[in-house]
């Protein structure tokens, strides 16, 4: 087992460099030198200056060992843009809002998709269960900014007097549960999916049939036996499912006008802030890289057949 | 994206299959048209992927000729009738500059189709081409490869696809298709190759080698023509996900420029007015909705039909 966690921790390690490597070469295909696009012609002497404070006057190798080892200490750099302000500085200051929605959108999703899609397999073809099918296939369908939109046009501004949600903003807990609500339909969809599909599975199991065989109460069954082996699946899904919620936050904080990751990922491309572009990039693909990593091994603990297979 | 792998993992035999082993007189040739038949007759036993199907076929339809038989011009700028709500004359209503809700719809689903099917088959080109490179070398190379795919597995899309278009600059059709393409080809490339794996065990694989066929040969003759029910099962698959990609970049304003607009951008449009005119934004994300359900209907049903080992429960 420990071998397992310190191999995969390895891992890691060139997953990470090339993930960076690969950000960092399609930035550098991004029209040249930023600062020899700026409006007033600037004097070789200090335009040298500039290529050597930003280390452009190097190799493209030496400039991204320099910057991977600036990942590794937690420095992203300075802005291109916003002079005083570095990569750092926006991280810090809207990072944790991103964090904090896409948190809450996810146990939103685990907490109502999880029991749908189990209630949905106890009794299948049920009512029930095609309207839960209906409504998972619908949450994956319809685009957040639909979602979005509908639930502020009707939360927030026709029946605004009964709810009292505010349509955009971030300060108060009011103006979360819209943008919570929009970001976790679609996950709460897929997590309703997938455990009605491996429950269904798993429910057809001898191991289940011997333990109702052998008088065990049903409640128990379900408890140790069903619900154990069918939420291992979920525990994956988890490791791609935060790349959906990165990506959907960017239409939800655009919608919701959150001042977080996404909004600000949008503005600087649009400024042409490729620093800020860049180090944004590299922290969601870190995040992603660490999650799968996390998902690996919590799937190894789980389920002690995947630890070769998954290294 | 919208089938977990796990899904895909799932298998198990298909209870309407077995038993129905047809015998066919000597020399007839067979083997082909009955896979085919085969695969329709457990299709059309799926009612929702009929039904889907059916309407999927009437959406496209839809945009290709509403815009060839519509009165009115996509373009013409009217601003006496800006916002009509729905009527006889505009089924749909009227946008911003007067113009025809129902044709534009239908130009936009064009443009969303087109760059759907476009990117779809980038990605599986992508797929195939690394896929069966894979699984058919083996040994280390497939190793590597996986290693890599392992790598890139569950990265977000959208931050690659924003920088791709920054890269190349303008937003055109054939950007747009790189840019949803660049950083979702990784699924089909590994279903090609498991699927490749699989295959190469198969005893006419090996009799088709023991027999001095060449490695292209097989391959080529063997081994890509069967990853083609495969393939088939993954445009619908990946169709919803980059439909919706595309949506997401035009609604965040990085998509193809006006006046051409795809249903994401219509959308964009409708969301300045949405406390007013709802229609503007509700009809092209209703048409986004129907096309990818729709898709995801399709795929269950082509999955049962196609490759009936591999049946979701």
């Amino acid at each position: 087992m420990v071998g397992f966690i310190i191999r995969r921790l390895l891992w890691t390690i060139p997953v990470l460099l090339l993930v960076i490597l690969m950000t960092f070469l399609m930035m550098r295909h991004i029209q040249g030198n930023p600062f020899r696009h700026s409006e007033r012609a600037v004097s070789p002497e200090i335009q040298a200056n500039l290529d050597r404070k930003f280390n452009l006057d190097k190799p493209w190798y030496v400039q991204y060992a320099l910057y991977v080892k600036g990942v590794a200490t937690f420095d992203l750099g300075p802005s291109l843009v916003l002079r005083n302000q570095s990569v750092n500085d926006i991280v810090r200051a809207h990072f944790p809002i991103s964090l904090q929605l896409g948190f809450l959108a996810m146990v939103f999703a685990v907490v109502l998709g999880i029991p749908l899609g189990v209630i949905a397999a106890l009794r299948p073809n049920s009512a029930f269960d095609y309207a839960a099918m209906l409504f998972a296939n619908l949450g994956f369908a319809v685009p957040s900014f639909l979602i979005a939109t509908l639930l502020i046009y009707f939360f927030a501004l026709k029946w605004g007097d009964i709810f009292g949600l505010p349509t955009s903003g971030w300060d108060t807990w009011q103006s979360k549960i819209l943008p919570v609500i929009a970001l976790g339909l679609g996950p709460m969809a897929y997590f309703a999916r997938l455990v009605r599909g491996t429950m269904l599975e798993t429910l057809q199991q001898d191991y289940v049939r011997t333990a109702k065989a052998k008088g065990l109460r049903w409640r128990r069954v379900l408890m140790v036996h069903v619900l154990k082996n069918s939420l291992t699946p979920a525990v994956t899904a988890a490791g791609p499912l935060l790349g959906f919620l990165i990506t959907g936050s960017f239409i939800i904080e655009y919608i919701f006008a959150i001042p977080g990751i996404g909004k600000y990922y949008i503005t600087a491309v649009s400024a042409r802030d490729y620093s800020v572009v860049m180090g944004l990039t590299v922290l969601l693909a870190v995040i992603v890289v660490l999650a799968n990593m996390v998902v690996d091994i919590l799937y190894g603990v789980l389920d002690p057949r995947t630890r070769e297979a998954r290294t | 994206m919208v089938v977990s792998p796990q899904q895909q993992r799932m298998r198990s035999p298909d209870p309407a299959h077995s038993g129905d082993i047809q015998v066919a007189g000597a020399g007839t040739p067979i083997a082909q048209s009955s896979l085919w038949r085969d695969a329709r007759r457990r299709y059309m036993r799926n009612k929702g992927a009929v039904v889907a199907g059916t309407i999927f076929i009437a959406l496209v339809a839809f945009c290709i000729f509403v815009p060839i038989v519509s009165p009115y011009d996509p373009d013409q700028v009217n601003f006496a009738d800006a916002y009509l709500p729905p009527s006889l004359a505009h089924p749909f209503g009227t946008d911003q500059f007067g113009r025809d809700l129902l044709t534009r719809v239908a130009l936009g689903g064009r443009i969303s189709i087109a760059i759907g099917f476009a990117a779809t088959l980038a990605i599986l080109v992508i797929g195939l081409t690394y896929g069966s490179i894979s699984g058919f070398v083996g040994g280390w190379v497939d190793n590597a490869m996986m290693r890599f795919l392992d790598a890139l597995y569950g990265l977000p899309y959208l931050p690659f696809a924003i920088i791709t278009l920054a890269i190349v600059g303008t937003v055109n059709f054939w950007t747009m298709v790189i840019a949803l393409s660049i950083a979702s080809w990784f699924t089909s490339a590994r279903i090609v190759r498991g699927q490749i794996i699989t295959l190469k065990e198969n005893d006419y694989v090996r009799a088709a080698t023991a027999v001095g066929a060449r490695w292209y040969r097989v391959l080529a003759r063997h081994l890509v023509p069967n990853t083609l029910g495969v393939l088939i099962i993954a445009i619908f698959l990946e169709l919803p996900g980059v439909i919706l990609g595309e949506a997401f970049l035009s609604f965040i304003g990085l998509g193809i420029n006006p006046p051409s607009a795809s249903w994401g951008s219509m959308a964009q449009e409708g969301r300045e007015v949405y406390r007013t005119h709802t229609n503007v934004i509700l009809i092209p994300s209703i048409a986004i909705a129907t096309l990818v359900l729709c898709a995801n209907f399709i795929a269950d049903g082509l999955r049962d039909a196609l490759d009936p080992r591999t049946k979701e429960t």
